[in-house]
């Protein structure tokens, strides 16, 4: 038997199986909110058993309309934490985040279930300092927006069903967990910890695996994904592709993103394919035929010409996942919510 | 004898005592903070034992009917290891009354889906003897230390230990782990 003391209280040498378990299984350490409390149920007193009866009679009718009834009021269940850390901190209030309000969160942390109680999808946590609003509790979509600050979601419903407007991208979940960040003038980054998120704005598209992060600019959109492995040169140089001028930087960057490149860089590589133009997408395009060959009924013309199919082919050699996956989700992106019903709510 | 116990102080109610007496009292914050504080376990037994679409219903489930039993409880110190008692009594009543469920398929792939993965796991838990599956989702799933199970659902410290222990080994061996020496 290993891990004797750490088994048993958490203390000493972490075993790595057990480690491994807790992480694991972690996803399902999640409890249902409080329910609404029915008065005077179990008071101790004259009255008590008396009462009994009609306590019990009126906990069940409390509780079952409380949580069931269909007339009750639309929105997802919101946990007020309090504490310096999330593994160190208690609930101090919950109430719910109906639909078309917004939270600031200021000096405190949250955690909103994603979705009606009974039918949660995913939980996301809130940092401090945090905006959002619940544009959609579940009626088309589960989708929030994001206007500033810090949030961690996990979801485990099938891919397409939760997605984040941000004043820069909407970021769409293809069954995963992720950061997303939003800065005081929009600018965004998602770093993707499990599964696939889609990144998109205006039919500009990123796709970010787990391991890989993506910025996004106000008026831009996603920026090229790349994985955190990467080197900084080859980073700060995908920076620029995306969000710097025209001009003789931005070559420069690209002679640097061509010459760090790795083959597991083929993940950014194949995103230029569809970001840039003329030669330009030329020379990435025998760059990464060097790191990734191209699977047969893939040309170079083929591709200069921005023939998706050929460029979805490729991406099937990248040793991914398939794009079948994701080109089923990615059909509807470009149909976020209507403009006027975003970012226009105050703070409560 | 009389004059030596005299002279030792009563020990102070407990943090949890204290809630619980307020509880009964009708303080429903109290009852809220009981429900922070055990919650956790209860979900663990309930997950331990029921479809996984029905737990969250029934952690509420359990807290109401405590709520409303809560008047006959004598020993406030006793609160965990009697909702505890409540919470595996409402699971068996489940399976007993055949109540609606649907289990959902255990084969979501767990590369995309991380909780599909942990379903996985927790369904070889599920398949081991009840005392082994219940230390095992409180530690592993919950969160839980050895000593806080012991000391919230009332069993004993060694019992506790000796259920980790073994439980854990034959999980390894479920997961098609060999042997450590």
């Amino acid at each position: 038997m290993s891990g004797g003391d750490y088994l048993w209280d958490g203390k000493g040498e972490p075993d790595a199986e057990v480690r491994e378990l807790e992480e694991r299984l972690r996803p399902l350490r999640r409890l249902p909110l409080r329910p609404a409390w029915p008065a005077d149920a179990g008071r101790k007193g004259p009255r008590r058993w008396a009462g009994l009866a009609a306590a019990a009679v009126l906990a069940i009718a409390l509780g079952v309309t409380v949580l069931r009834s269909p007339g009750a009021r639309v929105g997802w269940g919101l946990r007020w934490l309090e504490g310096d850390s999330w593994s160190d901190s208690r609930v101090v209030r919950e109430e719910t985040l109906g639909a078309g309000e917004w939270i600031d969160t200021r000096a405190a942390r949250a955690r909103l279930s994603v979705g009606r109680m009974g039918d949660e999808i995913g939980e996301v946590q809130l940092e401090p300092k945090t905006r959002v609003g619940l544009v959609d509790p579940g009626e088309k979509a589960h989708r929030l927006s994001l206007s500033r600050g810090v949030m961690h979601a996990t979801i485990w419903a099938p891919p397409g069903d939760f997605v984040v407007d941000t004043p820069s991208a909407v970021a769409v979940d293809m069954g995963c967990r992720y950061t997303l960040e939003v800065d005081e003038q929009g600018a965004g980054l998602l770093r993707v910890e499990a599964g696939w998120v889609g990144f998109e704005h205006r039919g500009l598209q990123s796709l970010v695996p787990a391991g890989a992060i993506c910025a996004t600019r106000t008026g831009i959109g996603p920026g090229t994904p790349s994985f955190e492995t990467a080197s900084r040169a080859f980073a700060q140089a995908l920076e620029t592709i995306d969000f710097g001028p025209p001009g003789e930087a931005r070559q420069q960057a690209l002679e640097r993103v061509l010459t760090e490149a790795r083959a597991r860089d083929g993940l950014s590589l194949w995103h230029l394919l569809g970001r840039l133009e003329g030669e330009d997408r030329g020379r990435v395009f025998d760059r990464l035929k060097a790191l990734v060959p191209p699977p047969d009924g893939v040309t170079r013309d083929g591709i200069l010409r921005g023939e998706r199919a050929m460029r979805d082919l490729w991406w099937d050699a990248l040793g991914l996942q398939s794009s079948e996956h994701w080109r089923v989700w990615t059909g509807s992106w470009s149909d976020p919510a209507p403009r006027d019903k975003r970012y226009t709510a105050p703070a409560r | 004898m009389d004059e030596l116990a005299s002279l030792i102080p009563a020990a102070a109610p407990s943090a949890e005592a204290q809630l619980v007496a307020a509880a009964q009292a009708g303080d429903r914050g109290a009852y809220g903070r009981l429900y922070d504080r055990f919650a956790p376990m209860v979900h663990g037994l309930l997950l331990a034992r029921v479809p996984r679409g029905d737990v969250d219903d029934l952690v509420q489930d359990v807290f109401l009917q405590a709520m409303r039993r809560l008047s006959s409880l004598r020993s406030a110190e006793a609160f965990g290891g009697w909702i505890a008692t409540i919470a595996r009594n409402r699971a068996r009543d489940h399976w007993r009354r055949g109540e609606d469920t649907v289990e959902l398929p255990e084969d979501v792939t767990g590369a995309l889906h991380p909780e599909g993965e942990a379903w996985a796991v927790l369904a070889l838990i599920r398949r081991l003897p009840e005392a082994y599956r219940e230390t095992l989702v409180l530690r592993l799933v919950e969160g839980m230390t050895g000593p806080e199970i012991a000391e919230r659902t009332g069993l004993t410290p060694g019992s506790v230990r000796v259920n980790l222990h073994r439980g854990f080994q034959m999980l390894r061996e479920a997961l098609g782990r060999s042997q450590k020496p």
